[in-house]
């Protein structure tokens, strides 16, 4: 091709990086000044690591860096064991393996808001269908008025809502384990479980690490199944880091402040990142 | 087959449609609740007399329909960016060997990577300053930018998927790489930018906590954030046309999905692991 052509992967280029510089990249850098100022009055000053030094020395905060803490641990354990629970059931080409696939991954296409309307609805205090079901089994206990059951209430709805994306991230890796290894297995006498754990279970321990790292990023990131669902409450008990960030600049207009959360947000981010890549190139690395 | 064989297989099928029918309940319950007559939602399951009435007095007066007009404008716009902005990327990084294309390609994984609840508030501070917040150009950006990774994944593949011979053909015909792009490769890779677009018009449309944070203005709100706002009027005296106006914003992207449903899961695993 002649010469004149070199500019033109850039012209093509060019416009979607433009957005992502100005929609993505700017925002976070600019939390990242936005952090250490204060607004009054309409006044912006600056007051340096201020905002973080409230933020360290509340109790807010660090109620939502533990229900943060909480949410995560329990979202990622569930949605990995359950994922690899039903990835397993359906790596064995069931003839309705397409109509299942369907129905599990129906709900992460639903928005966050409407299904969380109909969460809150069945665990209303009275006349909530699971609320009446599970309430007696637990002696009355309300689920969405006590911080516990709260918390459990979310948990199962997100975990409801993107159950799919572990489950398809680990029969990805499933479908990776040879079919000879197993026969080699079975010929060996390995059966069932002894097969599982000796072959199964090591072959797709990367990609198990993967899909623990990714859902450990959706979860600190999740913030609008728990807004639909409790609002943070009850008191602060559902009340993550995103949420708390929301509550700071669009109720208090404390943008400063919402902003120094931005960055803990980000510096979470960047950890977990460098853990993904970490295992996704460990993944790759042992698959080729 | 044994018969041991077949046992596992239908205790493995009867488990798993036990399962699907506890994952799908939620969305077929909200359909129900919509068509209880009025402060009936939760006496029975199933309706004991069905009635469309919640469907028609959303659409006929209150602020939904203009909702829903709004979600459309939103949806599609952000759409219309990603998918054009994405094809004209993705063209470059499947088909041009150019200095720093390493550099673009890590940038979108980063980009990719950074997630909107970091930046949304930053976001509400600059178009707050800029005069931007309410209007329908702010959220149409917002939406185009986010879309942009996951178009530029799923539209490498299919020009990729392209022999590279098409191109070349044009070329010597005489025409330049955008007018081969243009001529040549775009009208081929048609179900690939009508799907890019569709999966992007879900999400936007799917869209809760940034339109929340963006849009404040009672008559630019989205669906999503209307329904919100619903939630705390009509919780607990007008659960049925609560449960409408959910069962109204499901349905384009249940339909859309059923009909996409391979493209959707291929962008997760795809936005998720090749990233």
């Amino acid at each position: 091709m002649i010469n004149r052509s070199k500019a033109y992967p850039y012209l093509l280029v060019a416009p979607a990086i433009i957005f992502l510089l100005v929609v993505t990249l700017y925002p976070t850098l600019y939390s990242l000044y936005l952090a250490m100022t204060r607004t009054r009055m309409g006044v912006m000053e600056f007051v340096g690591l201020r905002n973080f030094r409230v933020a360290l020395n509340s109790t807010e905060f660090w109620q939502s860096m533990r229900n943060t803490l909480v949410f995560t641990s329990l979202y990622v354990l569930l949605t990995t064991v359950i994922g690899y629970g039903i990835a397993l059931l359906l790596n064995r080409k069931l003839r309705l393996t397409g109509l299942f696939m369907t129905i599990i991954f129906l709900p992460w296409v639903l928005s966050e808001i409407t299904t969380g309307v109909v969460w809150r609805w069945m665990f209303y205090q009275d006349y909530g269908i699971l609320q009446n079901l599970l309430g007696p089994l637990f002696g009355g206990y309300s689920f969405i008025a006590r911080p516990g059951g709260a918390m459990g209430i979310v948990i199962a709805a997100t975990v409801w809502r993107s159950i799919s994306f572990a489950m398809l991230l680990l029969l990805a890796g499933l479908q990776t384990v040879p079919k000879e290894v197993h026969e080699a297995a079975a010929m060996d006498g390995a059966d069932g479980w002894k097969a599982f754990w000796k072959i199964t279970w090591p072959l797709t321990l990367p990609t198990t690490i993967v899909t623990i790292v990714f859902m450990t990023i959706q979860a600190v990131n999740g913030v609008g199944m728990i807004l639909s669902i409790t609002e943070g409450g009850p008191g602060r008990a559902t009340e993550v880091l995103g949420l708390l960030m929301y509550r700071q600049a669009m109720q208090f207009y404390n943008f400063g402040y919402a902003a120094a959360i931005s960055v803990t947000l980000l510096f979470l981010n960047l950890i977990l990142a460098a853990f993904y890549i970490r295992s996704l190139n460990r993944e790759t690395a042992l698959a080729g | 087959m044994t018969t041991q064989n077949k046992a596992i297989n239908l205790f493995i099928n009867a488990f798993l449609i036990a399962f699907c029918v506890i994952i799908i309940f939620p969305v077929i319950y909200s359909m129900l609740v919509s068509f209880q007559e009025p402060r009936m939602a939760f006496h029975s399951i199933i309706p004991e007399r069905w009635t469309f009435q919640h469907y028609i007095r959303l659409f006929s007066h209150g602020l939904f329909p203009r909702y829903i007009l709004n979600s459309i404008i939103y949806a599609i716009g952000g759409a219309i960016v990603s998918t054009s902005l994405s094809a004209l990327a993705a063209y470059a990084l499947a088909r041009f060997q150019f200095k720093g294309k390493t550099l673009a390609n890590s940038f979108i994984l980063a980009m990719m990577m950074l997630p909107g609840l970091i930046s949304v508030i930053p976001i509400y501070k600059l178009a707050s300053d800029l005069k931007l917040l309410d209007t329908y150009t702010l959220l149409i950006i917002v939406f185009g930018a986010y879309g942009i990774p996951l178009g530029i994944w799923i539209l490498k593949a299919f020009f990729s998927s392209i022999p590279q011979v098409l191109d070349e053909a044009a070329f010597i015909d005489g025409a330049t790489p955008i007018q081969a792009f243009f001529k040549v490769i775009l009208p081929i890779t048609t179900p690939g930018l009508i799907a890019t677009f569709l999966i992007n018009f879900v999400y936007n449309w799917n869209n809760f906590f940034t339109p929340l944070i963006l849009v404040t203005r009672t008559n630019m709100k989205m669906a999503t954030v209307g329904l919100f706002d619903f939630q705390h009027v009509l919780e607990g005296n007008q659960d049925e046309l609560l449960a409408a106006a959910c069962v109204v914003i499901m349905i384009p992207s249940i339909i859309l999905f059923i009909v996409l449903r391979d493209y959707f899961m291929r962008g997760m695993v795809e936005g998720a692991v090749k990233g």
